[in-house]
């Protein structure tokens, strides 16, 4: 995206600036758990998640008169996490780092999902996760926006770029082969 | 439900529990508002001191939108705060030179 797109007259003026900055606001503070729980996910740690949200933020700040005045009026937050995923994509060919799953430390899960849930079923928890990280990167990242951050498939397919149609059948597929991979998995 | 159903759900369950929604630290918030006040101010900063170095030929320049690409970047680098800094350092260059010019003319006139 040019930075030329982000301009028009209205941005010129300083009450339009205030609402703008109002609005961004009231939809960062929406939406900063959204953007965190997608990054930590992706990432698979604190640190980096953090940094992928600010600059998940920052990039948003930027285009956000833009998407506001093409959203005619649809929720945000789709464009949001678009702009993580593309943040987390590059995040992994720019650095060639390898995600890094919380199997590989087990504090995240404990902090996560509190003692209790860990102590009725760790193991079914580091499976399915164990299981997710090594789904083909759309289905994963597809499974982490409908349950992590509750999105639906409209939602989902606005995120990722794809028709509805195609995000409901990647759903499908990503959940049947998790559901095929646990069977394999021994107990 | 067939049981290829009910081990379905059990995933989509499993999957529920696995990935909860993640609270923020808190100090993540303070990080981001600090970092979009920091970026902001010093584009408008930036660009102030850009407009104040100006030379009249150059605002002249600047009212031509074929000139426009510079502030135009500015804006796209730093937001509206901005690009409503070059319109306030036109606007006020254009008072001065009001001012100065009745200036210069009842200095021209004298009795």
């Amino acid at each position: 995206m040019s930075n030329e797109e982000n301009v028009e007259p209205a941005s010129l003026d300083p009450e339009a600036k205030a609402e703008l900055d109002a609005a961004f606001e009231d939809l960062y503070r929406a939406h900063l758990r959204d953007v965190y729980s997608y990054a930590y996910y992706r990432v698979g740690n604190a640190h980096d998640a953090e940094d992928l949200t600010e600059q998940a933020f920052l990039q948003a700040y930027r285009h956000f008169d833009r998407a506001r005045r093409e959203s005619d009026g649809r929720p945000l937050r789709p464009w949001l996490i678009r702009i993580a995923h593309n943040l987390a994509s590059n995040y992994y060919r720019d650095r060639s780092r390898r995600p890094q799953t919380s199997l590989e430390n087990a504090d995240p899960i404990v902090a996560r999902h509190g003692t209790e849930a860990i102590a009725e079923g760790r193991e079914e928890l580091r499976q399915v996760i164990e299981n997710l990280d090594r789904l083909p990167d759309d289905r994963r990242e597809a499974l982490i926006m409908r349950f992590a951050l509750g999105m639906d498939n409209r939602e989902i397919a606005r995120a990722m770029g794809r028709s509805d149609g195609a995000t409901k059948v990647l759903i499908h597929r990503a959940i049947k082969q998790l559901q095929e991979e646990m069977g394999r998995d021994p107990e | 439900m067939t049981p290829s159903e009910s081990a379905s759900w059990d995933v989509e369950r499993l999957l529920g529990d696995a990935l909860r929604p993640i609270d923020p630290p808190e100090r993540l918030s303070g990080r981001v508002e600090d970092t979009l006040s920091a970026v902001t101010q010093a584009a408008a900063e930036e660009l102030s001191s850009w407009a104040e170095e100006l030379s009249e030929s150059e605002l002249r320049a600047l009212r031509d939108p074929r000139n426009w690409v510079r502030p135009v970047f500015a804006v796209g680098a730093g937001g509206a705060a901005a690009g409503a800094l070059v319109m306030l350092e036109l606007r006020r260059r254009g008072r001065q030179q009001a001012k100065g010019g009745l200036r210069s003319l009842t200095g021209r006139v004298r009795p």
